[in-house]
């Protein structure tokens, strides 16, 4: 056969995925890092206002709580949700987990990292409180 | 026209054309040759029929059982129809066929200790079945492309149509292709071919087989002179979905699903494969696990009594799997519950399956010598569309998956060291050959329109099967189905193709697979008529010849083509060299054979 | 008439209901130009799209090409997009369409004609990753000092049986929008191809096949849009073969850096 020959179509169009409910969920998915960029942005901004000084990180404070700032971390709030519920749900396909030679239902695998989210977030509380004492 | 030069033309990709492709390279290797092989296949080599099988492989695996049991199985199996010398080279090979199989990656079923598994299969006197669930011809067949992968000698012409072989004084020279994605033809020239292009269930119009399965490549030898062998002998599968007729594998059965007629009774204790066996207790050789030919049977005598039920329009029986409990129904027969569940919308593991036989298997095909080779030198046949006379007159469950291997393998060599002894022919010759395969196709499509309708003579051709050729036949349908394969024959010759495109032309593909159809029917249909017995799948109503007649009939029909006049059949000895026939017992009666 | 004409491709004309059904047409030997048909077709409750497909070339308009073979969802010959779906033609049901039935060839892939799709690509992209048992130590084929299977339990079957079911027919590759921007992506198939076998307790290849799979057109080019799996009709689960193959590639790139 003439290998290598065979022939290439042109690549998709730039709205591809504009055409099933399907590619549209998935960009959704992506797009969740959108929001996430900002929210990183945010922390970065304050890592660096509690370096220089107590002024610089009231200001910080107040940009914070700004109704506009406060919706967009809401935003990013609920995309990281979504996008862990979506990983979480792919995770057991990914990393198929055995324990003495038998595969452990995916269900149980998703609701143990759930599991582990809620256990961080106490733990995050809980430091919050003491620190706040 | 294009021209390419090879030692050796395989043509069909299914599973006995791979494994001659992968055996010709390896005795090429052996002898510190390097030959180039072609393998030609009208379809995608993943694509062919050898992918629907289902059930299994046979080889003798356990300790307690015997070549010589599987010898016997496969020959009282064939109603003593069967080759014995070639029988015996086949159970010798058979295991070693399968583990070389294991080795190159086939996903065989295993026991828990790592070991293959075996299941029962019909006719069989002991489990000796290799399986990969029910998915075996699958598994084998994807094993078989993908290790042909590693072999650059072995180049690939996917989607080629096989028009002619070119054969020049008693020796093939090559053959004449098609390529089917541009309508141009090229001429392969080889120092050997091996056909291994599958059966012609099509010929029927209800069957069990992929639309593939035409006999393109008996009607090509056949064409040159080559005897097709013992053609009438047509199996149906006693378990076919009603409707499509798409297979549901005896393992179903082997795995200890039960038959039932109408009323939920296990019709087939009535005739002489009794007495019943427990439920979910089968035992080898009795009830559902008798031959193939014996069970289909048995389905036309309890229709006849109007015993059967119906489903849609079908007249069928009951396959009951429930007792097997779902989890061993989803491990062992996973792609039955997903046919039965799509086709006929019944869920195996919470209804039985209504089944009824549908056309199968073509036991006879391209005569060979037990080293597969025809009475065309350098043309080697292997698997379906040959007879090299393993099956006889019926053919057991699982011994064609491991006669693909044994066959092909050794379809591959024997070609191999032909090759490498003799020279490439003028390639002239080639040239006028092809020229007047070109001339054929021109004329098909000449633009003028047809006098005959290609459709309509297909399906008179597979009505005519069916009503004449069936499970039961008389002198009258015979005879009847013959001179309508002759009168079709004729007609032929006014067919033209609508289509006069080059670019993927289907429907030429397609009326050049009928003609090959309506030259090996009329073979059939003549070696039926001429076979005044009943033996093994031929079981006829006429008077006095209900009953085995081995004084008179304990012979090969062989069929001989004559162009356009009316093809000619002689009579060839068995051999019968280790066993002598005797009855053929299944349940009870069978009991005390030797083992 | 018999539920059985079917077999013949012939559909009952005492059928329920007609349907309705475009066909995008591609016929290269006159124009390079694509166009719609329509047909109507009579259908019962067991019609198949491929059913229906045979009916248009042995009835209606027999210049319509296709591939088709074994008709039980096993050659994978057929595949088809069905209103923008990859399909098998013989695992679709007309019953279950309501309204516009539009047929058109595997997306992704060039069209030779009407629904017939050149697979070369797709064949070349299994080949490469060395679908076949690799073997340290090989047995040489036909010995006739018998060499014995190996052994592998239920458990180790069970960890690649399920990659082992793909049959090639490509819908995969029609649903990838990675394969549909960059054709040099090696693709579901190929990858779940190789997965399978470097799960496969008796190969020694995977080595071997790192090099294909862990590059940019390898398993890197997958973004697990997931939809491959959805429409595989043997659910094969190609993107989780694909993703525990990232995993694996990683592992074998931090390795190798340890290593030096």
């Amino acid at each position: 056969m003439n290998k290598s020959t065979s022939q290439r179509l042109p690549p998709l169009k730039r709205n591809w995925w504009l055409k099933h409910r399907f590619f549209k969920l998935y960009m959704l998915r992506e797009a969740t890092v959108l929001p996430l960029v900002f929210f990183i942005l945010c922390f970065l901004a304050g890592m660096v206002a509690l370096l220089q000084g107590a002024e610089s990180w009231q200001g910080w404070i107040a940009f914070m709580g700004s109704p506009i700032v406060l919706l967009l971390n809401l935003l990013a709030l609920a995309a990281s949700l979504f996008h862990a519920a979506t990983f979480f749900v792919l995770f057991p396909r990914v990393m198929p987990l055995r324990i003495a030679g038998h595969s452990l239902p995916d269900k149980a695998i998703v609701a143990g990292q759930w599991a582990g989210v809620v256990a961080v977030a106490l733990l995050f509380f809980w430091l919050l409180g003491r620190g706040g004492v | 026209m294009q021209q390419r030069d090879f030692d050796i033309v395989i043509v069909g990709g299914g599973g006995a054309g791979l494994r001659a492709a992968i055996g010709a390279a390896e005795q090429a290797k052996a002898q510190g040759a390097s030959q180039h092989i072609a393998l030609l296949s009208k379809v995608y080599p993943m694509r062919s029929h050898t992918v629907a099988a289902e059930g299994g492989a046979a080889a003798v695996t356990s300790a307690e059982d015997s070549h010589q049991a599987h010898f016997d199985d496969t020959v009282s199996g064939g109603d003593w129809l069967v080759e014995q010398g070639v029988a015996d080279y086949f159970v010798h090979h058979a295991y070693q066929e399968l583990v070389q199989m294991e080795r190159w990656g086939c996903p065989w079923s295993r026991k828990d200790d790592g070991q293959v598994q075996v299941r029962r299969f019909g006719g069989m006197k002991t489990a000796r079945t290799w399986f990969a669930a029910d998915k075996t011809g699958f598994h084998m067949l994807h094993t078989l492309f993908q290790t042909s992968l590693k072999y650059p000698e072995i180049e690939r012409f996917d989607e080629y149509f096989v028009l002619d072989l070119a054969v020049h004084e008693g020796a093939v020279i090559g053959v004449i292709a098609l390529q089917i994605a541009t309508g141009e033809l090229t001429l392969l020239r080889a120092k050997a071919v091996v056909l291994a292009t599958g059966g012609a269930g099509r010929l029927f119009r209800f069957n069990t087989n992929a639309g593939i399965v035409t006999g393109d490549g008996m009607a090509m030898a056949y064409r040159h002179g080559v005897a097709l062998r013992d053609m009438e002998f047509v199996q149906y599968h006693p378990t076919g979905l009603p409707g499509s007729g798409i297979l549901i594998t005896e393992a179903c059965r082997g795995e200890g699903g039960i038959l039932l007629n109408k009323d939920g009774y296990r019709y087939l204790q009535d005739y002489g494969l009794g007495p019943e066996t427990p439920l979910g207790k089968p035992e080898n050789k009795y009830m559902e696990l008798g031959p193939r030919d014996k069970l289909s049977q048995a389905f036309w005598q309890e229709q006849q009594a109007g015993r059967t039920g119906k489903f849609g329009d079908s007249d069928v029986v009951y396959l009951d799997l429930r007792h097997l409990g779902e989890k061993y129904i989803l491990e062992r027969l996973p792609f039955i519950c997903e046919l039965a569940k799509s086709y006929i919308n019944v869920d195996p593991v919470k209804e039985p399956v209504p089944i009824r036989p549908a056309v199968h298997y073509t036991m006879g095909g391209i005569e060979t010598n037990p080293q597969c080779e025809t009475s065309i030198a350098g043309l080697y046949a292997a698997g379906e569309c040959a007879s090299v006379g393993l099956h006889g007159a019926n053919r057991l469950g699982s011994n064609s998956l491991t006669e693909l291997l044994v066959f092909g393998r050794l379809a591959g060599e024997q070609a191999s060291q032909r090759a490498a002894q003799t020279e490439w022919a003028d390639e002239r010759l080639l040239e006028a050959q092809g020229d007047r395969q070109q001339a054929k196709l021109l004329r098909l499509c000449d633009g003028t329109s047809s006098e005959e309708n290609w459709v309509e003579l297909k399906h008179a051709m597979v009505q005519a099967m069916e009503s004449g050729c069936g499970i039961y036949r008389t002198e009258e349908g015979m005879r009847h189905s013959l001179d309508t394969m002759r009168q079709l024959r004729a007609r032929f010759n006014k067919v033209r193709v609508n289509d006069t495109s080059k670019i993927f032309n289907t429907e030429l593909l397609e009326c050049l697979e009928l003609e090959c159809g309506l030259d090996i029917a009329e073979a059939s249909c003549l070696g039926a008529l001429e076979r005044r017995e009943s033996r093994g799948a031929h079981q006829r109503l006429d008077e006095g010849m209900q009953k085995r007649d081995d004084v008179n009939y304990l012979k090969h029909s062989q069929v001989f083509y004559q162009g356009d006049a009316h093809a000619e059949l002689r009579w060839q000895d068995v051999d019968v060299r280790f066993s002598a026939p005797a009855e053929r017992a299944y349940g009870d009666a069978g009991k005390g054979e030797k083992a | 008439m018999s539920t059985e004409q079917i077999s013949t491709n012939v559909i009952s004309t005492q059928s329920a209901s007609t349907k309705h059904i475009s066909v995008k047409r591609y016929l290269p030997d006159n124009s390079t130009e694509t166009y719609w048909q329509e047909y109507d077709l009579p259908v019962d409750d067991s019609t198949s799209l491929l059913d229906a497909l045979n009916h248009i070339k042995e009835q209606l308009d027999s210049t319509l090409s296709y591939r088709w073979s074994c008709r039980m969802a096993i050659c994978g010959s057929c595949g088809v997009m069905v209103n923008g779906i990859p399909k098998l033609g013989c695992k679709t049901f007309l019953r279950d369409y309501e309204g516009d039935i539009r047929i058109e060839p595997l997306a992704h892939f060039p069209v030779q004609r009407d629904l017939v799709v050149d697979m070369e690509i797709f064949l070349e992209h299994l080949a490469a990753v060395k679908p076949y048992l690799i073997d340290d130590n090989p047995v040489k084929p036909y010995d006739p000092n018998a060499p014995e299977t190996y052994q592998q339990t239920p458990e180790q079957l069970e960890r690649y049986k399920q990659f082992a079911n793909c049959i090639n027919c490509g819908l995969c590759y029609s649903a990838c929008p990675q394969f549909g921007l960059n054709p040099e992506f090696l693709g579901p198939a190929a990858l779940t191809l190789a997965h399978r076998y470097n799960l496969d307790s008796r190969d020694n290849g995977k080595k071997q096949r790192m090099a294909e799979l862990n590059r940019h057109d390898g398993v890197w080019s997958c973004t697990f849009v997931g939809f491959c799996s959805k429409v595989c009709p043997k659910h094969v689960d190609p993107a989780a073969a694909v993703n525990q193959g990232k995993v694996e590639a990683a592992k074998h790139t931090l390795i190798a850096l340890f290593k030096g």
